[in-house]
């Protein structure tokens, strides 16, 4: 093999050396584990909040939607910002998952997973304010070209509203398949693993009779990018959509061309904000670090500093449309020298503060880096993101064209107990997804590992870039030992020569039988650090019965084998000692 | 008739002795049933599977259902007609002409009913003098259903029956000989009542009748008397006038009876290049100063003092720019010569008599045939009350006069009243005084009863009712006629007073079809004033004491458009009216000028959610306070005056939900609207419920409200004054009314009727007559104080009211433009607050033949209609409110909650009594769907099918909406513009026309015709 260059700015995806096992045992530990204390207090707070906030929904149904702080101006205020804020945020996911899997991303695989249940989640909490903020829920099923014995009634094809209906269920329906379809094989690893009956059961309905066959493989890849294929456009035409809402009104504010790519860019950004912040708590909590790590967030910066880019040159270019239009109705839109200087100046100025000024601190590299920051950045972008939705909604509609019926609006309890109630419920779901589903991608992740396998590097390290890459050799440790996790991997040597002077050692002192036989702690052999310990173990030199057969030879041979202390062994009479350690353990 | 066929069962009845057939007419069954074979088979039974918990399965189950089966439906109480009354046909309105005379509105009008409710009041169009149907009038069917009115007649607080309350009235009044008796009436012009008193006197001469107006004209009346020795009040005819010149009148109001808006409207719609010229001298803001092409803010005692310099006056003293606009009026008035009309509403016996004797040579003005509408004098009354209060008086017997409320001596006329040996109030509610007295005679409302008025000399006017009364209630006159001894009805006595005393040739059955007559026959109108009584009435000490008293504030005590003098207080319509002028609903509250609230401290703040508070103050005449009176900040307001509102406050017999605002008569000392008060700012925060806050236009006019004046309407070309808005296509600029400017294609309107509505907005005052209309026809939820408060009033047709921000709104537009590049918004937004121009603007759903919401509803609720109209198909709505969203005009309403029967919104549509108000053909809306105007559909499909049904076509004119029916100066006009002839078409094709926000491209069917105003000075 010849030399082997490696771009110094490639990091490696997954960290710690892991082994495939590793993997599986590390994805599938919080789904077979227990759930500890801090999952349960945050558990509770999300599901009072929820409750909360189904009360409030309740409440709105059965009294009516007078029950909101609406008036005859104002039709739509938080619901409404609501809903595009969720939809909103639920645009990461597909767009991780799709769009980055046709430009072959590896570096999703270690997000896709819970970026597309965020997407699922966000979307359920979307949907329910349109349900909600009908004046007639229970008739919600209007909206659909459901045949009906009216004859020529019938939905209005014209309405964005309708389109809107189309665009999110569309959405849903194709997150939730290609969320599944990933998923299969990682549920059949956990049906695999699972020892509880009825687990092992419903995992094994949910991965869909998953056997890990090629043919499995080759479906699985072909219907992933079939899907992908399907939900890349919806990445942009769902959110296209809901801006048609009110860029095809005639509200000033509203009626804006800039719209589409706008909100589409809005959304990708809020959206990644989200999963900054949902990814950082959970690689922290479920132990992730390895697998999402600094880099993931960084590349996630990047994605947030490009469409923070775009939604903030949309920004200027309605500020700037308002001016040099100068239409006296552009006055009062959101963003416009009225709306920062008039009773919502508060709105405006967080919606420029939260979307364009913080995000520029994603350009330094050492703060887009730093976990900590990115935390509290991502968060500000939630914050004004649901401005800028605030600000297009409630904003514009507040002075519209005829003054007379220029109003404010002020949020109810029930207005913030709803919104807070859809906060508690899309918490209650994910944490119940991170406790009963493969958070991580682990199939997916395993298929890139050899790529980030930190032994070739240090390989190289030890015997220059001309050291073939291939161990002939699998190094694998018998299985019982495998959880006490081996700091570092074999570096024994490659050659055939080093293998036949292992072969010969080891014939002569006995092959360890883990099914019969005990180990025996070799540090107390004086002279056997545990760095030693370690190369012993990975000769399979486990007992003292082994160390004391061991003669000039063997300790010549050992020397070879393991140049790092050369003629200690003999030196310490290892052999002598293990025969004592031997017979006192008797 | 029964039928004889005969049905066989089976050829076996043809056997005449049939064992079966016989069988079968004795037992159901024709074989018996075996039930021993089925409950003696002891075997079978057991070996069933009916398990006992099976058995109780079904009991229960057998139980439940019972039980549920045994609840009872909702009952709803309807009875049928046993013989149908010859004229109710069911579906089909009537209309009966009768006339409302309440002592303070007088109207010719028309009641709509349907199945013999009373449910809507309109003009009666024959009627050229017959009052104005305002905003009160088309209310007052509701007050007809008032839950709180007196179920019967009672005697110290018990109930009991008519023939006991006349024995009881009898022997009282027998007690009560020789000693002074008042009978204290609201002004009732009415002859044949006038006669009967006459008569009741003659039986029990210590009793004497005073008459006696909760809000008094007494000066004006005192000033004409002594003039032309009748005592009424001159009429006017403002169309006969070139120049207006007005000191305090509001005539559009309520001043001197009201009713001015008709002719005064005529005359101010631009025709043949000229209209009136019309300047104003006032101190409150009012609907007329609003109107005028010329509006002084002066002081109650600037304006004696500018009465006086208009008549030959001086005008030392007067500011300087007053003094200007003064000598300007006057050389008007001078050129104007006959055409001329200078009108004062000064409560000044002095200043009454200037303006009579200057208008004296005005064809304007007639006093041959005076109004008659107003007869109180303040001495007599003020007799009376020293009477009541001093002892001399020993029995009071009040008719349609509320005294212990309306009276400005309040506590201390109550507890004289309480002492009293004789008290007895004619009432249609336990009001104030009814609730003190010791027997009440429960009255029938005007439209449950008969009656006439001569409101005007000459014209006389006939009530008849027009529902069999609803509760135990017998009028006065009946009443009296009883105790005067004779078994007469008053309906008879009535026709014989009018047979024998005013018809003139014409019959009684016209008389009672028109509602009116005229005729030259004079009647005696029981005039008991005397000359004597009036000089000693001249309190012009409150005006003339203004001058001389510098520390204080002139207060304008004025009447609202929504109620009034407070007799309907308990009318939410009236309640929820806004106020023409500031837009605030279900208050009364102290008017006051910028700088005045400034140097107090005074002020009103928008909270978040857009509604405004305000601040408290005390107000102080005299020994009199009324307190926590919230204070509005009125643009336009004279500097050292304020203003407040009478007939707030009412408390007794009044639904807790309508007892708003503060009772001001306290401070109406001397019946003089004019006083001399302290004001004192107070803490607390008032919440106001406002239907508008943002009062000017922010520089928008061109596309709200156009405005020109005479002189440019006149000599420049309709591009020049009233352009079309234009849109750039292919590099030119295009009319936005060319057919390239529209990416839509048209609806076909070719066929069949196509509705348009115009809007004059010179013709239009303001007064809300057309809003309440539209309550009525279209069964609109009253909401109450807090929803208003939220901007969640539920009015189709509104009437949007705009302050300039500059002196006029073209400088508004200047203003605008030149805004510095750091200045906000603040300076267009903020009204000019010395004296803004004004202008009205009603705004109901335009209909747009390219309509914003009918793209955007999801289920097609809302949609295009064949006529024009944009149809809103309540069933349908799922309530998502994006077309309110996508309203440039604002006219949709959403029904948040169940406005009819719920508990929370408990006005006329949570009873039984106020829901017979509703009208028939229009469905009340449930909550969760979308409302807004339908041109009156109910009305329109009802005239094509009449039109169809006698094969006949419409004429134009029948065509008629609640607006525009409801409209007094004819500012609303509909009709259907495929009519090629029809006026709609001319107003279409006028140089005036325009549409509101045309540059929407939305193509309204609904038009406006610019406003003109004659700015010229010479």
């Amino acid at each position: 093999m010849s030399s082997h260059y490696e771009a110094p700015i490639r990091e490696p995806l997954v960290l710690g050396e892991k082994s495939y096992h590793d993997v599986s045992v590390e994805i599938a530990a919080p789904v077979l584990g227990r759930a500890n204390k801090s999952w349960w207090i945050v558990f509770t707070i999300a599901l009072i909040a929820f409750l909360w906030g189904l009360g409030c929904i309740i409440y709105t149904v059965v009294t009516g939607i007078g029950v909101w702080g609406l008036d005859k101006t104002i039709g739509w205020a938080w619901d409404i910002t609501n809903f595009v804020w969720w939809v909103g945020i639920g645009h990461a996911g597909t767009l991780i998952s799709a769009v980055l899997l046709l430009f072959r991303q590896k570096w999703r695989m270690a997000i896709n997973r819970s970026a597309e249940a965020m997407t699922i989640f966000a979307v359920v909490q979307a949907g329910l304010f349109p349900l909600i903020h009908m004046g007639r829920p229970w008739l919600a099923y209007w909206v659909l070209p459901i045949p009906n014995q009216f004859g020529s009634l019938w939905v209005n094809f014209n309405s964005p509203l309708l389109w809107d209906v189309f665009a999110i269920s569309t959405y849903l329906s194709i997150s939730l398949v290609f969320w599944w379809t990933g998923l299969m094989p990682d549920f059949a690893m956990i049906r695999d693993r699972a020892v509880k009956p009825f687990q092992k059961k419903i995992y094994g309905i949910l991965s869909f009779g998953w056997t890990g066959r090629a043919k499995d493989w080759q479906r699985f890849e072909e219907v992933e990018l079939v899907l992908a294929g399907l939900a890349t456009p919806l990445v942009l035409s769902v959110h296209t959509i809901v801006s048609f809402d009110f860029a095809t009104s005639v509200v000033p504010g509203w009626h804006s061309t800039v719209f589409p790519p706008y909100f589409v860019a809005g959304a990708v950004f809020s959206g990644f904000a989200m999963v900054q912040t949902l990814l950082i708590i959970m690689r922290k909590v479920l132990h992730l670090e390895d697998y999402i790590t600094v880099l993931h967030i960084e590349y996630m910066n990047k994605v947030i500093l490009v469409t923070g880019g775009i939604v903030g040159v949309a920004y200027i270019t309605e500020y700037f449309m308002v001016w040099y239009s100068g239409v006296p109705y552009e006055n009062y839109v959101y963003l416009s020298f009225g709306a920062a200087t008039g009773p919502y100046w508060w709105a405006f100025w967080a919606l420029i503060i939260c979307n364009m000024v913080f995000p520029l601190t994603l350009w330094v590299k050492k703060w887009r880096r730093n976990i900590i920051w990115t935390f509290i950045v991502s968060i500000i972008i939630n914050i004004g993101m649901w401005f800028e939705r605030f600000n297009i909604i409630a904003v514009d509609l507040s002075k519209d064209r005829l003054p007379s019926s220029w109003t404010l609006f002020e949020p109810t309890f029930v207005d913030i107990g709803t919104f807070i109630g859809t906060i508690g419920f899309f918490f209650v779901l994910f944490l119940l997804y991170a406790r009963t589903f493969p958070v991580v991608s682990q199939a997916m992740l395993k298929t890139i590992m050899k790529s980030s396998a930190e032994q070739y590097k240090q390989l190289r390290a030890e015997h220059g870039n001309h050291t073939p890459h291939i161990n002939e050799h699998t190094e694998n440790p018998p299985a019982t030992i495998i959880h006490n996790k081996p700091a570092a991997r074999v570096e024994t040597g490659d050659t055939a020569v080093k293998q036949v002077k292992i072969d010969s050692l080891m014939g002569s002192l006995g092959v360890f039988d883990p099914a019969t036989q005990e180990m025996d702690d070799l540090k107390l052999i004086s002279g056997v650090g545990p760095v030693m310990e370690q190369k012993l173990h990975q000769l399979g030199i486990y007992t003292f019965d082994q160390v004391s057969r061991m003669t000039d030879r063997e300790y010549d041979l050992l020397d070879e084998i393991v140049p790092d202390f050369p003629g200690r062994a003999k030196r310490d009479d290892w052999a002598g000692q293990a025969r004592i350690l031997k017979n006192k353990k008797k | 008739m029964a039928s004889d066929k005969k049905y066989w069962r089976s050829v076996e009845e043809l056997n005449q002795d049939s064992e079966i057939v016989k069988a079968l007419q004795q037992k159901e069954f024709v074989t018996e049933i075996p039930t021993d074979e089925f409950l003696g088979d002891k075997k079978a039974l057991e070996s069933t599977k009916t398990t006992r918990r099976d058995f109780l399965k079904y009991v229960g189950f057998s139980t439940a259902a019972a039980t549920l089966a045994a609840c009872e439906g909702p009952v709803v109480k309807s009875i049928p007609y046993v013989i149908q009354p010859e004229e109710v046909v069911p579906g089909k309105a009537n209309y009966y002409a009768t006339t409302m005379a309440d002592g303070f509105d007088f109207a010719n009008v028309l009641v709509k009913t349907r199945e013999g409710r009373p449910i809507k009041i309109e003009r009666n169009d024959l009627s050229e003098d017959g009052g104005s149907v305002n905003a009160r009038v088309q209310a007052s069917v509701l007050s007809l259903y008032d839950m709180k009115r007196l179920g019967g007649p009672l005697v110290d607080g018990q109930d009991v029956s008519w023939t006991d309350f006349d024995a009881a009235v009898a022997a009282k009044l027998d007690a009560m000989a020789g000693k002074d008796v008042v009978l204290l009436t609201n002004t009732l012009a009415s002859p044949s009542t006038y006669k009967l008193i006459s008569e009741f006197i003659e039986k029990y001469p210590n009793v004497r009748h005073v008459m006696y107006d909760s809000v008094s004209s007494s000066h004006a009346l005192d000033a004409f008397q002594q003039k032309y020795g009748v005592r009424g009040l001159p009429s006017y005819d403002f169309s006969k006038a070139d120049t207006i010149v007005s000191v305090g009148a509001d005539f559009l109001g309520d001043w001197q009876g009201g009713g001015y808006a008709r002719s005064y409207a005529k005359g101010r719609v631009p025709k043949n290049g000229k209209m009136s010229r019309h300047i104003h001298f006032e101190a409150n803001m009012t609907l007329t100063g609003a109107k005028a092409d010329k509006r002084v803010p002066a002081t109650p005692s600037q304006q004696l003092q500018i009465i006086k310099a208009l008549t030959g006056g001086s005008t030392s003293g007067l500011p300087e720019a007053m003094v200007n606009a003064v000598k300007n009026a006057r050389k008007q008035l001078g050129k104007a010569g006959k055409r001329g009309l200078l009108v004062t509403g000064l409560p000044d016996v002095e200043a009454q008599t200037l303006a009579l004797e200057y208008n004296a040579m005005s064809d304007a003005m007639d006093v041959e045939a005076p109004r008659l509408t107003r007869q109180a004098s303040n001495a007599a009354v003020t007799a009376v009350v020293n009477g009541v209060i001093g002892g001399s008086v020993k029995g009071l017997i009040t008719v349609g006069v509320d005294p212990v409320y309306s009276l400005p001596y309040g506590q201390e006329f109550a507890e004289a009243y309480k002492n009293l040996e004789f008290s007895l109030a004619f009432s249609m509610k336990k009001d104030a005084t009814a609730s003190l007295a010791q027997m009440v005679a429960a009255t029938p409302h005007y439209l449950e009863s008969w009656g006439d008025v001569q409101m005007k000399k000459g014209t006389f006017s006939l009530m008849q009712p027009t529902i069999r009364p609803l509760f135990n209630t017998r009028q006065f006159q009946d009443c009296l006629l009883r105790w005067n001894g004779s078994s007469q009805k008053y309906y008879d006595y009535l026709k014989d007073t009018w047979t024998t005393s005013i018809l003139d040739g014409t019959g009684w059955n016209k008389a009672l079809h028109d509602g009116f007559v005229v005729s030259n026959r004079e009647v005696s109108m029981g005039q008991t004033v005397v000359n004597s009584e009036m000089e000693s009435s001249s309190a012009n000490g409150a005006l003339a004491s203004l001058q001389d008293n510098s520390g204080g504030y002139e207060l304008t005590l004025y009447t609202k458009t929504g109620l009034g003098d407070g007799q309907q207080a308990n009318n939410p319509w009236l309640q929820e009216l806004p106020d023409p002028i500031t837009r605030t609903t279900w208050d009364n509250y102290l008017t006051i000028s910028a700088a005045d609230a400034e140097d107090l401290g005074l002020e009103n703040k928008y909270v978040s959610n857009g509604a405004m508070n305000g601040s408290y103050v005390n107000v102080s005449l005299g020994a009199v306070t009324v307190e926590n009176v919230p204070v509005i900040i009125q643009p336009g307001q004279a500097k050292g005056s304020v203003g407040l509102a009478l007939g707030y406050g009412k408390t007794a017999a009044i639904q807790e939900e309508m007892q708003t605002g503060l009772n001001a008569y306290p401070l109406y000392q001397n019946f003089s609207d004019v006083q001399n008060v302290t004001i004192e700012k107070v803490g607390g925060v008032h919440k106001f419920a406002s239907v508008q806050l943002q009062s000017t236009m922010v520089g928008r006019s061109h596309d709200i409200i156009r405005e020109t004046t005479l002189e440019i309407f006149n000599t420049k070309d309709k591009e020049f004054f009233n352009e079309d808005p234009s849109v750039e296509y292919d590099g030119q600029h295009i009319s936005i009314r060319d057919e390239k400017a529209d990416i839509w294609s048209p609806f076909d309107s070719s066929i069949g009727h196509h509705f348009n509505m115009s809007i004059d907005l010179n013709a239009c005052t303001g007064c809300g007559a057309c809003v309440i209309a539209c309550h009525a026809e279209n069964n609109v939820p009253v909401v109450g104080k807090d929803e208003v408060r939220k901007f969640r009033d539920m009015h189709w047709l509104r009437i949007d009211r705009y302050y300039s921000a500059a002196d006029t709104f073209e400088e508004e537009i200047e203003m605008y433009e030149n805004l510095g590049a750091m200045e906000t918004y603040k300076k267009v937004e903020t009204p000019s607050w010395e004296n803004p121009q004004v202008a009205f603007q009603p705004v109901m759903c335009q209909h747009c033949n390219h309509a914003p919401c009918e793209t955007v509803c999801p289920v097609a609720a809302t949609s295009h209609g064949r006529q024009g109209q944009n149809h809103m198909a309540y069933n349908r709505c799922v309530g998502t409110r994006y077309c309110a969203n996508n309203c440039p005009y604002k006219v949709r309403r959403f029904n948040w909650f169940n406005y009819s029967e719920n508990d929370e919104f408990d006005y006329n549509m949570n009873n039984d009594l106020g829901r017979m108000v509703l009208n028939p053909d229009v469905v009340v809306r449930s909550r969760g769907v979308m409302e807004k105007c339908s041109l009156c559909i109910q009305m329109t499909q009802k005239t094509i099918l009449e039109a169809k049904r006698e094969g006949r076509p419409i004429k134009d004119g029948e065509f008629q909406t609640a607006c525009s029916n409801a409209c007094d100066t004819g500012a609303i006009v509909f009709g259907d513009v495929n009519d090629e002839d029809s006026e709609i078409v001319k107003l279409k094709d006028g140089d005036r026309r325009y549409h509101l926000l045309e540059n929407v491209g939305t193509k309204p069917n609904v038009m406006y015709q610019m406003l003109i105003k004659n700015t010229s000075e010479d």
